[in-house]
């Protein structure tokens, strides 16, 4: 490669154009017609520039021509070899910054990349632990909420059991009673239908509280405030509680089926996974009573299946209904946490969150199927080990 | 590096006169060119200046014929001192076969002369010459100006380096100028001759090599 200090030649001081004006203007000075060429001639003169010949000057009538032309030839070269070497000096530092430049640029563009790179990887990184502290969050909230709920509960079944007690017993003492009364009282018609209306009567107070009892009962299962570590569960007794206690929040016509399979007992939150039922069939209540508004009450009646099994994936328990569905819409959203369809102050919007988070605790998972109108069906699946 | 083409039988050295702006490069190069008068002298090429600051830079051709026919050629270059024409440096200083460095003797110049020096060393690196290896002589200039650093001061700095003893000139006077332009030519005659066998293969001893390259013409003295 040439580089600027390289020593011209003719062709690079002049063109060809350049070079045969020159011969003219010089052999218009002179006697005889003077040429400048690369090729040496007889009599040809030297033309020098920095000490090195870069062409031969011929013709000219004497020595002395020749010797004039030259001189003035050399000292034209000085200026055209000058401008030459700042031009190309020019082009070399300029190719030479310029080259730099590019330089500069690729490592600014490599060093922006990985700028960019660790900006989006710590973003990353804050997008998962703002995960993690929204479910801290959550989680810290439903334990509280879960904790109070069971004190509560605790708090009024220890308050009720009593009552209960001596209401059931009195009720049995006052049964025999009436029995005793039957053998003093003279036996009319109408006192005999006076007693038995009066044994009726206690019979279904007895009834009444042994029902409060269970209810009670079912509430401690389910409040669970002395269980908060994991421990053996029978999963159908703790959804029978669940659905025991949602009969009663809405009423026995509501149609259960339960189909409980043999299961063996897991280990688990009993508290928790009995939120968990509740809450999926709270859902389906919910859902079979949006279905009976929409449809009036000519539509088919509605129905909640709650079943087990178990096989080699583990329990799978089934709650069912024929209610109104989830529309395809909001699907994605349910599990998200105070995510709720309903009216404000009638849902926390926690259900399915909890939910989940509870069959995810336990190892296992959950799936919703649904269609819109049909009705939908929560498949949890709770490993055994 | 040295352009041999062994076809010619030619032999190009390039000698870059380097240092802080002001310090007086040029005007090394054109006590030279007066001064010299070598078996072969060119034109001296002074490139466009503005306010007498160089802007590209200066070049002095001169040369000398071996007995064996090689052609020698001494192309001496000085680069713009100013800061903001390091391209320039770097282009003028790249393929050098020798350096001169020319430093500021006044007191208030010492950080330049310091700054060039770091710029001399760096640009080496980046058109690939060693500072330690490249045949280069240190000149302190205007030593005629009052507040320049003293002489013993200097040569004690030095001292240590392998440019030592420093050459004390005064430029713009014609003093110090040959010397030393001498002491470069035989620093890179000791590179030259281990290379090109300049001695054995060529006829051109050490001396011959000094004086017939730096021989001073007595007009130009007389002149002066």
């Amino acid at each position: 490669m040439r580089t600027f200090e390289d020593d011209p030649t003719l062709e690079d001081l002049l063109s060809a154009d350049q070079l045969q004006r020159l011969n003219r203007m010089l052999s218009a000075l002179c006697r005889e017609p003077v040429e400048i060429g690369s090729d040496r001639k007889d009599g040809a003169l030297a033309l020098e520039f920095n000490l090195e010949t870069i062409g031969w000057l011929a013709g000219g009538s004497s020595e002395q021509e020749r010797l004039a032309a030259a001189d003035l030839v050399s000292f034209l070269m000085m200026f055209i070899a000058k401008y030459r070497l700042a031009a190309n000096l020019h082009h070399d530092t300029t190719e030479a910054s310029y080259a730099e430049l590019q330089k500069q640029n690729e490592a600014l563009k490599a060093s922006e990349a990985r700028y960019r790179a660790l900006s989006d990887q710590l973003q990353e990184q804050v997008d998962e632990q703002v995960t993690v502290i929204k479910q801290a969050q959550m989680d810290l909230y439903e334990s509280a909420r879960l904790r109070s709920v069971g004190q509560l509960a605790a708090g009024v079944a220890h308050e009720i059991n009593n009552p209960i007690g001596f209401i059931s017993s009195n009720l049995k003492v006052a049964g025999e009673y009436v029995n005793d009364l039957r053998e003093v009282v003279p036996d009319t018609r109408q006192n005999r239908e006076l007693l038995d209306d009066f044994t009726d009567l206690l019979g279904e107070s007895s009834d009444g509280a042994r029902r409060i009892a269970s209810i009670v009962s079912d509430l401690k299962t389910f409040s669970s405030i002395d269980q908060a570590d994991y421990t053996l569960c029978d999963v159908n007794e703790l959804l029978a509680s669940a659905v025991h206690l949602l009969q009663t929040e809405y009423g026995h016509d509501l149609e259960i089926l339960k189909k409980p399979g043999e299961l063996p007992k897991i280990s688990g939150h009993p508290s928790r996974l009995s939120q968990t039922f509740y809450n999926l069939l709270d859902n389906a209540a919910q859902a079979l009573r949006e279905q009976t508004q929409e449809s009036g009450a000519e539509g088919k009646a509605g129905r909640i299946l709650a079943k087990t099994s178990v096989d080699s994936d583990g329990i799978r328990v089934v709650i069912q209904d024929n209610g109104c569905g989830i529309p395809e819409s909001i699907r994605e959203q349910v599990f998200d946490a105070f995510y709720t369809s309903r009216p404000v102050g009638s849902g926390t919007g926690l259900g399915l969150t909890v939910a989940r988070d509870t069959v995810r605790a336990h190892g296992g998972s959950i799936q919703i199927d649904s269609r819109e109108g049909t009705g939908t069906r929560v498949t949890l699946l709770l490993p055994v080990s | 590096m040295a352009d041999h083409s062994p076809d010619d039988n030619r032999l190009a050295l390039k000698v870059v006169f380097y240092g802080p702006a002001l310090s007086g490069k040029t005007t090394n190069l054109m006590q030279l060119h007066s001064l010299l008068n070598p078996q072969r002298k060119g034109e001296l090429m002074v490139l466009e200046t503005r306010d007498d600051r160089t802007l590209f830079f200066d070049m002095l051709p001169i040369g000398l014929k071996g007995a064996s026919g090689l052609d020698l050629r001494l192309k001496l270059y000085t680069v713009p001192g100013q800061v903001q024409h390091d391209s320039t440096r770097k282009a003028v200083l790249s393929r050098a076969d020798a350096v001169v460095f020319v430093a500021d003797s006044q007191t208030a110049q010492q950080d330049n002369n310091a700054t060039a020096f770091g710029n001399l060393e760096e640009n080496l690196e980046k058109v690939g010459l060693d500072i330690d290896t490249l045949p280069m002589a240190v000149q302190f200039n205007k030593r005629d100006l009052p507040g320049v650093v003293g002489d013993a001061e200097l040569q004690k700095r030095w001292a240590e380096t392998p440019w030592a003893p420093l050459q004390m000139a005064s430029a713009l006077h014609g003093k110090g100028v040959l010397e030393t332009f001498r002491v470069l030519l035989d620093r890179l005659y000791t590179e030259v001759d281990r290379e090109f066998a300049l001695d054995t293969d060529h006829g051109i001893d050490r001396d011959t090599f000094i004086r017939q390259l730096s021989a001073a013409s007595e007009d130009s003295r007389a002149y002066l």
